[in-house]
């Protein structure tokens, strides 16, 4: 090709003129950098099985809005990492920011993480929305004005709502109550809240034993022995992690379970391994977010019930849900902001207001987030059966509930203990 | 003259690592804060393992210790004054230690290890159990502090740690270590030796076995409680896990692998493990199994750490004609001695 000095300048010309025309090569340059996202999730360990369930999660949910154009134009990429001990967890949280530069920050299951991390979260001002954890000590807010950082629903919702249904179920049929629960705030939370609501609908009762191993026991017997010897007519449990089906076998073979009432408020975070050998029926069993069964599904979720089923032959649990809720809440924000500025991307304060007050529909239902920064959601629990073609219990599908948080969970500022004790509960 | 290419060596990496801040991201900078807190705890922790052959398996409840301290003093009691939290967590870790100490060292090699083990246990219940006081499984909150009185109200948490705290850490590191030196090398350090190469003579010789001990014990739970209370300003948490048992074997682990036979070695493997572990859990989530494997490779085939690996290196180069013989093991670490203060003939 012969280039002439005419033809050299006229070419200069050109790029110059097109590279100063407004939106032509900087939104070019914008989109084609990918959104990075962090996500903090346990991947090993106790918490391995949610934190599995809410990775692949966030994989499908990636690869969906991929498929469509990702977050405002810009495709996602994710960033991922261990969520561990508090220490550990916030040197990853620091990568993800200021080594990994990424946009967003999701994940975080324990409490006890979250509530370390929340403060660093508002120190790194970057934006991040917990999957599960929350910044409460207890029940005690800890960062009530948080600005940054978009926490998941109370701990105790599913609590609330397994006491408001065995309630509304089982009123009469009970008096002598034993509860087995975690040795953390989250298991004494929980039977208290169970046992205050007791007392809130004046129902009679006698606590006949309370027993607290620690998280992750698997000798369980002489839990069970006690819980035996005190013949309850009821059992209370916030047991969820690899030692819940350990106690369930256990507690089948001393006949434990046989003929008494089990309220389970978090026993969705095993399901699959609750097999119907061990699981009687008729139990009271929460699966918090996300009922993968649920006939009422969404075709939305109806579809990632059967990629994951296909994919991890397995089947998820609610953190795929709270994975879901917090990255679609956030390409929601971004695209919301994005459009009221007129397409440029948005910064992360833009994206903040943008979350408040946001809807979302979910894998397991509708969701949004309060001004406080605080997730409502929808919970489902239900009655096990034996009744269906899995080798596990799932729910009857005739005796189904479902409940929003924000009929679950204390407004924001309250005093939890009080408002269990004023909250017009819809029973 | 043998000394100067490690001092040296020594100066380089202070400098390399003043310039931390400079020239490397802030997220290093961030990362090497809990370096300089270990290290402070380890320097202690090997005064009693490496010099005095006494293995502890509770020591992170010292560091526990000096981070719920720290929680006390600032968050509870409002005083802020780092410099103030720091000898309350020193006092707190002496108060601790002599009467622990004045028991603990009665006993020696498996004992030793199984009573600290068990005090190290029965703290965690306290911690876990008693909510009201200690916050149970959420931990107390540890506020941000005042560093030699000055607010630093310009920046922001990330920043301070990346900037100030950084150097007042590294300050700190830098007078622990050279009082531990001090330590070693006095005749209390001699006679510590003594203690772990042959017990039973040096009591003969009229050394106060029973005192030597309690006073190694007592100084190495001041410098686990500093370092815990660095930890804990880092974090802004002092939280149970700190005190557990696998704590614990953190710490044994950088000692090892850092060498305990060198004065240096433990701050080498604080260091080490740090940047390690940094970069194992970005490439992989089995990234405690390839820390699991390089321990036991560490044990097998560099029993004295990475601090003797670089000597071996530095004397083969300094006699490039001589290959080097032998690796001349420690005294614990030959057939026959299970290590430090422990024989095979003790457990048989």
């Amino acid at each position: 090709m012969k280039l002439s000095r005419r033809t050299v300048l006229k070419s200069i010309a050109a790029t110059g003129a097109a590279a100063t025309s407004p939106g032509v090569f900087a939104p070019a340059i914008a989109q084609a950098k990918p959104c990075r996202l962090g996500i903090l999730a346990p991947r090993t360990g106790i918490a391995a099985s949610p934190g599995i369930s809410g990775l692949r999660a966030t994989e499908w949910a990636v690869e969906r809005f991929n498929a469509g154009g990702g977050i405002a134009g810009r495709k996602i990429e994710l960033v991922i990492e261990e969520e561990t001990s508090p220490k550990d967890t916030i040197e990853r949280f620091q990568k993800l920011v200021q080594q990994d530069k990424v946009d967003c920050v999701l994940g975080i299951i324990s409490t006890g993480v979250a509530l370390a991390l929340g403060p660093v979260v508002e120190e790194s001002r970057a934006l991040t929305i917990f999957w599960d954890g929350t910044t409460q000590d207890g029940v005690e807010e800890k960062l009530p004005n948080a600005r940054y950082l978009f926490k998941s629903t109370d701990n105790e919702c599913e609590a609330v709502m397994s006491s408001l249904l065995a309630i509304k179920h089982w009123k009469g049929q009970f008096k002598r109550i034993a509860g087995i629960n975690p040795d953390y705030s989250y298991g004494r939370n929980n039977m208290a809240a169970f046992i205050a609501l007791l007392k809130r609908f004046n129902i009679e009762h006698e606590v006949v034993t309370e027993q607290w191993p620690k998280v992750g026991t698997m000798e369980l017997t002489s839990n069970v022995a006690a819980l035996k010897a005190a013949k309850p007519d009821l059992i209370f449990s916030s047991l969820l992690f690899a030692d819940l089906p350990v106690f369930m076998k256990q507690a089948a073979a001393a006949e434990l379970t046989k003929g008494i009432k089990l309220v389970f408020p978090a026993a969705g975070f095993q399901h699959t391994l609750m097999k119907k050998d061990f699981t009687p029926e008729g139990m009271l069993f929460g699966h918090n977010t996300l009922y993968f069964d649920n006939p009422n599904a969404t075709p939305m979720a109806k579809e990632f019930v059967a990629w994951y089923a296909d994919k991890q032959k397995d089947y998820p649990n609610w953190e795929a849900d709270r994975a879901y809720f917090a990255l679609a809440s956030y390409k929601a924000a971004v695209e919301a902001a994005a459009k009221a500025k007129g397409s440029a991307w948005p910064s992360n304060d833009d994206v903040i207001d943008a979350m408040v007050g946001l809807s979302v529909e979910s894998l397991g239902g509708k969701g949004s987030w309060r001004k406080d920064h605080i997730a409502d959601q929808t919970f489902v629990q239900g009655f096990s059966t034996h009744n269906n073609k899995y080798d596990f219990v799932t729910l009857d599908p005739a005796r189904i509930e479902t409940m929003y948080s924000a009929d679950l969970q204390k407004p924001a500022g309250a005093n939890f203990w009080e408002w269990l004790k004023t909250a017009q509960f819809k029973i | 003259m043998r000394r100067a290419p490690s001092v040296i060596l020594i100066v380089a990496a202070v400098v390399a690592l003043g310039l931390v801040p400079v020239l490397a991201p802030p997220f290093y900078a961030n990362l090497l804060v809990p370096f300089y807190g270990y290290a402070i705890a380890l320097l202690g922790f090997n005064l009693l393992f490496g010099y005095g052959g006494l293995l502890s398996f509770g020591h992170a409840m010292f560091l526990g210790l000096g981070a719920y301290g720290a929680a006390v003093i600032a968050g509870v009691w409002g005083i802020k004054e780092f410099e103030i939290v720091l000898i309350g967590a020193a006092l707190a870790g002496l108060v601790v230690a002599l009467p622990l100490g004045w028991l603990v060292v009665r006993y020696t090699g498996i004992f030793f290890g199984m009573l600290t083990l068990a005090f190290g246990m029965l703290t965690h219940s306290v911690l876990f159990k008693f909510y009201h006081l200690t916050g149970g499984d959420s931990g107390m909150r540890v506020p941000r502090m005042r560093l030699l009185g000055l607010e630093f109200a310009a920046y922001n948490k990330i920043e301070l740690m990346a900037g100030p705290f950084y150097y007042y850490c590294l300050a700190l590191m830098l007078i622990a270590a050279f009082l531990m030196w001090r330590i070693v090398h006095s005749p209390f350090g001699l006679h510590l030796r003594s203690l772990r190469d042959n017990a039973q003579k040096a009591l003969y010789l009229g050394v106060r076995v029973h005192q030597f001990r309690l006073a190694a014990f007592v100084i190495s739970a001041i410098y686990g409680a500093i370092g815990g209370a660095i930890l804990g300003f880092r974090t802004g948490l002092a939280d149970p896990e700190l005190v557990y048992w696998t704590h614990s074997g953190h710490l044994v682990f950088m000692t090892v692998l850092g060498g305990f036979s060198s004065f240096l070695g433990p701050i080498i493997g604080a260091l080490a493990l740090t940047l390690l572990q940094d970069q194992l859990q970005s490439y992989t989530q089995y990234w405690r199994f390839v820390l699991g494997a390089i321990l036991a490779l560490v044990v097998i085939f560099l029993p004295r750490g990475l601090a003797g690996l670089a000597a071996d290196v530095g004397s083969f180069l300094s006699s490039p004609r001589r290959r080097p013989g032998p690796v001349q093991l420690p005294e614990h670490s030959q057939p026959g001695v299970l290590g430090p203060g422990l024989r095979r003939d003790d457990v048989a």
